[in-house]
């Protein structure tokens, strides 16, 4: 993985909200790699990956959403698939950033493909990763402890480190890497628990999620999924096609939910023969 | 070996017709040949270069001494065979026997290989090497079998009569079907893409390599003239993928892994073949006048690499045992019993667990701790090298389990104690 030298930090200022922001290349372009989180998830997932691009000459963004890493939600803010994705509208509008090549992970895949559908122009290319339309898809059984009142909240309650640490590493094929936990636990805080619980109990049905999504054999698509994802099954990854006909499909024998964390460089490597 | 009356009063043109002119079948009839018996070599296929196609031709070094015996090494190296150890990646790292401890296969592509173990098998004497002729039918008498009835392009028959007929026709023999020999099949739950290129080694020392990536497979077989085989060998999931596109699916695939071989910057020669069908076929070795080698006894899935070499060592043993009854030194029974026992004590228990395998199903909790302590510990990792070469037989890696869940005990240990004096490891988590 490629050093994260050259990166921007800083705060972007938007009406109600100061959400972080970590850039790289040429950050005046109008055309962005736009990488979009999931959760857990914070723009830090992403360093190295803006870092690669914007080295490769791109213009790479990725911001916190709201109640994630250190951004705290603006008053009001809808803790939802369809609030997230305004939001991301707002940001990129307010970085100037006309068209936009998505990178999604996880819940960051609905947010963002709800933003493409409302702005089919402005989407130049997208990269799912572990995460897209999901035909057909029931929660998996932590989302559904989640959307369990009182049983969320408990269960919320009593994530401890050590816990948190434990459950990732059971349900990923070869573990993660020490600092992606810590870091992951360490925005995990008591207002993002919260956030978590509000916008899983807002999607009750997160097959349908994207469903509006109309088919787009304009758009270039790469698709990455851990064959060993334990929340969204494998067999997604080529389901990606029903939108993205074009899509070029990598289905990694030995990952799981989080690719770019158990296989830096292969995803690196794709990331940067697609979007380079 | 005159061709005198048999026991059963059968008068024989040959002592043994052999049908099939591939691995197996030329070299029993080397064997057999040199052990001074007449033989007929029947091989469908008109062309003297014909060659198998879909194989990894990686022969395992269980099967060198057989190589050697037969005088098909040196001949084999001359014509740019590689020497290569093996080894396996894991998710707990790579499994590599010691440095000078790790056994040697050979590696030659088939296209080389197959014309030159024919050739050596026309030279034989007592040889007769018979081309574009099909077997089809067995000849009969008091139960027995004594021969093949054989058909060229022109349509025509010839009957051959022998003490001793052997199938060499591969995983689907039309000769154990002749001789309604029973055939247990296994399900195969994987399909192989293939092919070869020009470029880097997969291994720094040049060796072969395998990735055990639970369940997906995947190898590198470095060969003669500078080439690597790849193949991939996933489970059938992934089959719309690789038929949409075999060449483009082959290299992400490789190139996907962990540690990647260096498919990117290597060029393709020649097509990508592939076998979508490959179910595991176990098959009695030995009928009344019949017995089977190679592939046609045994079929277990490609991806252990395990059939050239017991197409070797298969026909090496079956010549061994039945010399001595073509020369009528005793009953053709007595030395096909022996073939039997002798076949089943070596390679039963190999099927038994390669078959299992085969499903596609993921690596059980006993494989897992094996894999694991081999990754861990050079002794367990040698005698692991010894399994996978099928040098040993799959008993004997029971002595090495007490050191394994010492090994792994030690691991999971290890890192608590660790952990007290450094907070911040930045260790993978998970086993």
């Amino acid at each position: 993985m490629s050093a994260a030298a050259g990166l921007e930090r800083k705060r972007l200022p938007l009406e109600g909200a100061q959400p972080r922001l970590i850039q790289a290349g040429p950050i005046d372009a109008p055309e962005a790699v736009v990488f979009v989180h999931g959760n857990p998830g914070s723009a830090d997932d992403w360093a190295a990956l803006v870092a690669a691009l914007g080295g490769a000459g791109r213009r790479a963004l990725a911001i916190d959403l709201p109640d994630f890493g250190e951004t705290i939600a603006p008053p009001g803010f809808e803790h939802s698939a369809e609030g997230y994705a305004r939001f991301l509208g707002e940001a990129l509008q307010a970085l100037g950033v006309e068209r936009a090549d998505l990178v999604l992970h996880d819940f960051g895949g609905p947010i963002g493909l709800l933003w493409a559908a409302a702005h089919n122009e402005a989407l130049a290319s997208v990269t799912l990763i572990d995460t897209g339309i999901l035909p057909g898809f029931r929660w998996h059984r932590l989302a559904r402890v989640w959307r369990t009142p009182v049983l969320g909240e408990l269960f919320q309650a009593m994530a401890t480190r050590r816990s948190f640490r434990t459950l990732l590493g059971r349900c990923e094929p070869r573990g993660l890497p020490r600092p992606f936990v810590e870091a992951m636990y360490d925005h995990y805080d008591w207002r993002t628990r919260k956030a978590v619980l509000k916008l899983y109990r807002a999607t009750a049905d997160p097959g349908s999620v994207g469903a509006g999504v109309a088919p787009r054999d304009d758009v270039p698509a790469l698709v990455i999924w851990g064959e060993h994802d334990a929340y969204i099954p494998a067999a997604y990854a080529y389901r990606q096609r029903d939108v993205f006909p074009n899509a070029e499909v990598h289905v990694l024998p030995v990952s799981g939910h989080w690719p770019f964390a158990d296989a830096p460089d292969t995803v690196e490597r794709l990331l940067l023969e697609f979007l380079a | 070996m005159d061709d005198s009356r048999q026991s059963d009063g059968v008068r024989a043109d040959y002592d043994a017709v052999i049908v099939g002119a591939s691995l197996a079948g030329c070299t029993t009839a080397i064997a057999l040949g040199r052990g001074g018996a007449r033989v007929a070599l029947v091989e469908k296929r008109p062309d003297p270069a014909a060659f198998k196609r879909t194989c990894s031709h990686f022969i395992q070094a269980s099967a060198v001494p057989a190589l050697e015996r037969l005088g098909l090494l040196e001949p084999m190296l001359e014509a740019g065979a590689v020497r290569t150890t093996m080894r396996a990646w894991t998710r707990w790292g790579w499994i590599e026997a010691p440095p000078g401890r790790a056994r040697e296969g050979v590696n030659l592509r088939r296209e080389l290989l197959d014309p030159l173990v024919r050739e050596m098998a026309a030279a034989t004497t007592g040889v007769d090497l018979m081309l574009g002729q099909a077997a089809h039918g067995l000849l009969r008498e008091d139960g027995a079998i004594c021969g093949v009835s054989i058909k060229n392009a022109q349509g025509e028959e010839t009957a051959l009569r022998a003490k001793l007929t052997v199938g060499a026709d591969g995983r689907d023999s039309q000769i154990a079907e002749l001789a309604w020999v029973r055939t247990k099949t296994w399900p195969h739950g994987r399909f192989a893409y293939g092919a070869y290129f020009e470029g880097p080694p997969p291994a720094p020392g040049g060796g072969s390599t395998i990735w055990m990536l639970d369940p997906q497979w995947a190898a590198a077989f470095p060969t003669d003239d500078g080439l690597v085989f790849y193949a991939a060998m996933p489970t059938k999931e992934r089959l719309p993928e690789f038929k949409r596109d075999p060449e483009r699916a082959l290299i992400s695939f490789l190139a996907d892994i962990p540690d990647a071989p260096p498919i990117l910057v290597s060029r393709k020669v020649g097509s990508v073949t592939g076998k979508i069908e490959m179910p595991n076929k176990v098959r009695a070795p030995i009928a009344p006048g019949l017995a089977l080698v190679g592939d046609a006894a045994l079929a277990v899935d490609p991806l252990f690499g395990v059939g050239c070499g017991w197409a070797l060592q298969s026909s090496e043993w079956l010549a061994g045992n039945v010399v001595p009854a073509l020369r009528g030194e005793e009953s053709l029974a007595d030395g096909l019993a022996r073939y039997r026992r002798r076949h089943r004590d070596e390679l039963r228990g190999h099927a038994l667990q390669i078959n299992e395998q085969a499903t596609g199903r993921r690596q059980n909790p006993g494989e897992r701790m094996l894999f694991a302590a081999a990754a861990r510990d050079p002794k367990i990792a040698e005698r692991f090298d010894a399994f996978a070469t099928r040098s040993i037989r799959p008993g004997a890696l029971a002595a090495v389990i007490p050191r394994a869940i010492a090994v792994n005990a030690r691991h999971a240990l290890g890192p608590r104690r660790r952990r007290s004096a450094s907070p911040d490891l930045g260790q993978p988590l998970g086993e």
